[in-house]
């Protein structure tokens, strides 16, 4: 697909082709990202609304679809009310600072078999370098907002991605050991086989410690004391509306498609189908072998399972208190990532479990 | 035991697998949302909406300003002033009932001696402007006008009830 | 040609972004800057080929060091004009000490150009070399005792930290959380089993 856009633009001087190749991998891959977002909030209303006996909006198109069509032009037409007082630049600035890592973050993301917009060595490592810069986002909108429930909102958040970043590192260390390179399509390329070669088996602790952290990082129920919304209004963002208002939801259900993506990419195998283990070789020859092959078809079907992860415990638990989300944070999920490197280890030196050395 | 056990269940997470069971049953569990604006849901005969005045078959109103609804009122929301009216009889120059401040309580129906004010089951009904809320005793009786069939045939439903 | 521009643009973005660091006037528009700086300079060294580094740069520094730093600027809300008051009295000294870095600057500028072999420029690699792989072996090979004597240093610093910080204040109340949460039904609840009463 490369070498034919390359060829395709190949009328253009060198640096600009370089460019434009690249843009034109990105554009596609944004859009529909944004729209999968549009369709995330409406799917979590649905969820969440089925989960509590209603059935959630259903008024705008057929089946309220075009439900978040309108959530976007409402927002679009609305004014951005920048408070007296506010650092207005910051202010500003800072829903860029957290859409820019959410979206930057699926380059690195084999979408599927041979190909991500950028194949780096250091992926994992640019993750959570992306993953450790969406805090400025949160932290600056808190504090230019000039409002002592943004700030208080900022604060609890910035914490917690602090203490749940350290967690989901060690995470990515076992998958790291496991995979045995940084490179997520090398990492997925160790777990074909079928199931029970992915790396959620062996890894089962590190992948409960992964998801959960990440709930935690993208500031989601029963994460959400950032928002809090009975506490402290909504959190890091009451100043906001309109647009800028926007693009903190954005970002927050991009944090969430990636996330998913990532769990799926680290211990599910990303683009390798369930089919793929030696149980199904009875399909190999039937109409359905095509369900053997890897494609990025599997790897959305696991995102999007684990993304009704995400609204089906947001539905389920309620708000943790803060003091315990921090327990939870280094008391528990640091411990037990730390007892499960060191056992991988032992596994990984005694030759057991599936990875390659 | 019981310690191995409490551990067991904490680091499976099996409350947590508890909770997410039910919300899992109920996200396929029939829906009970009633479409509102397409479908109503069924109301009692007893339903109290929006407020309205009657009046007897021969016309005459059945409203005579014995200030029981306005005494009894625990919102204070009914404002009446009273006269003689040009055949002797005491009637009311002025009925307001503020429906901001009314509580939809119904004492006043209760309280009435002649089933003047009564509550109606209307309840869609809104105000674009200020001063809306104030329903005087012109609008009263045109609603009650309006209503009478609904209102009569309400009582007569509850009056067994009574 | 193509990295040469990017490479003005960045060197401009990053002299800019330092200048701003010590003529804000805001202690958080300063340490703003002070990320735009890490970030262009992890950006030139990515251009250097040194991805790993450039990648730690940022989740290191930009990624936590800086975030501490903005919590505690704006928790302390430090007053600019008081932090301003001792600056002529410390001019002095600091304009030695820039004098100082300036000579150095010179000095390694006059040391290129005399031929030394340290200043030779970088090698190039070929194109499946891994940078993270490389530095992984040469910590874990060569200074793999340095690198535990660091880490076992970084983990005696931690413990140090949190024995300072941990003390158990006298009159202080707070809830322990690990005891709530270990409570199971049983310790509050007792079931007890009786007949109904009946009026006989």
């Amino acid at each position: 697909m490369i070498a034919w856009l390359n060829e395709f633009l190949g009328f253009l001087p060198d640096p600009l082709r370089i460019i434009a190749v690249i843009t034109a991998q990105i554009v596609p891959l944004v859009i529909v990202l944004i729209l999968c977002v549009a369709f995330l909030t409406y799917f979590e209303r649905k969820v969440i609304g089925y989960m509590q006996n209603r059935i959630g909006p259903n008024r705008v198109g057929p089946r309220g679809w075009f439900q978040p069509f309108a959530d976007v032009i409402k927002l679009l037409v609305k004014e951005v009310v920048v408070p007296s007082k506010a650092n207005r630049f910051l202010f500003l600035v800072a829903p860029l600072l957290s859409i820019v890592p959410a979206l930057a973050t699926w380059a690195v993301m084999p979408l599927f078999p041979g190909y991500a917009i950028a194949n780096i060595d250091a992926a994992l490592l640019y993750i959570l370098a992306l993953t450790a810069l969406s805090i400025y986002g949160v932290i600056l909108a808190g504090w230019a907002s000039n409002s002592k429930y943004a700030f208080l909102g900022a604060m609890r958040s910035t914490a917690q991605m602090l203490a749940y970043e350290i967690a989901m590192g060690f995470a990515l260390v076992g998958v790291l050991m496991a995979g045995g390179s940084l490179n997520l399509g090398v990492i997925t390329e160790a777990q074909s086989g079928g199931i029970l070669s992915w790396f959620w088996l062996p890894l089962f602790p590190l992948f409960i410690v992964y998801f959960i952290s990440g709930v935690a990082e993208t500031n989601r129920a029963p994460f959400d004391v950032a928002e809090g919304e009975s506490e402290i209004v909504a959190g890091f963002h009451v100043e906001y509306s309109g647009v800028a208002f926007a693009i903190f939801f954005l970002a927050e259900y991009a944090n969430m498609i990636l996330i998913a993506g990532l769990t799926a990419v680290m211990f599910f195998g990303g683009w390798h189908s369930f089919f793929a283990g030696s149980w199904f070789a009875f399909l190999d020859g039937t109409p359905l072998a095509f369900l053997r092959e890897p494609s990025l078809a599997w790897l959305c079907v696991k995102i999007a399972f684990f993304l009704f992860c995400f609204l089906w415990s947001r539905a389920t638990f309620p708000r943790y208190r803060y003091d315990q989300i921090m327990r939870l944070g280094w008391k528990v999920f640091i411990p037990v990532t730390l007892v499960w490197i060191m056992v991988e280890g032992v596994m990984l030196v005694a030759g057991v479990g599936p990875w390659r050395t | 035991m019981s310690r191995i056990s409490s551990a067991i269940k904490t680091f499976s997470l099996w409350d947590l697998l508890i909770g997410l069971r039910v919300t899992l049953r109920n996200f396929f569990v029939k829906k009970v949302t009633v479409q509102y604006p397409e479908e109503k849901t069924p109301q009692s005969p007893r339903f109290r909406g929006l407020h309205a005045l009657r009046r007897y078959h021969n016309g005459e109103e059945r409203c005579i300003a014995c200030k029981l609804c306005q005494t009894v009122c625990p919102a204070a929301a009914i404002t009446i002033e009273s006269d003689v009216a040009d055949n002797g009889t005491r009637r009311t120059t002025r009925y307001d009932i503020d429906l901001f401040k009314c509580i939809y309580c119904g004492f006043c129906e209760e309280a009435c001696p002649t089933d003047a004010v009564v509550l109606t089951r209307i309840y869609e009904y809104h105000m674009e402007e200020p001063g809306q809320n104030i329903m005087n005793k012109d609008k009263l009786l045109a609603l009650g006008d309006k209503y009478e069939g609904m209102i009569a045939s309400d009582r007569t439903t509850d009056a067994p009830y009574r | 040609m193509l990295t040469l521009a990017i490479f003005g643009m960045l060197a401009a973005v990053l002299v800019t972004a330092a200048t701003g660091v010590i003529v804000s006037r805001n202690p958080v528009h300063a340490a703003m800057w002070l990320v735009l700086t890490f970030a262009t300079s992890a950006v030139l060294w990515l251009l250097l080929e040194a991805e790993f580094l450039a990648i730690i740069l940022v989740l290191v520094y930009v990624g936590a060091v800086m975030v501490l730093f903005l919590f505690v600027v704006m928790m302390l809300d430090v007053n600019a004009t008081v932090a301003r008051e001792g600056f002529t009295r410390y001019a002095a000294l600091g304009s030695v000490i820039a004098a100082i870095v300036v000579g150095e600057l010179l000095a390694l500028l006059w040391l290129r150009s005399s031929g030394l072999p340290i200043t030779r420029p970088l090698a190039g690699m070929p194109d499946g070399h891994s940078n993270t792989r490389e530095i992984g072996l040469e910590l874990f090979g060569g200074h793999v005792f340095e690198f535990e004597l660091a880490a076992f240093l970084l983990l005696l610093a931690i413990v140090a930290a949190i024995m300072l910080t941990h003390r158990q204040r006298p009159g202080l109340k707070y809830q322990d959380v690990s005891a709530q949460v270990k409570v199971r039904r049983e310790d509050r609840v007792r079931l007890v089993k009786m007949a109904a009463e009946r009026d006989e």
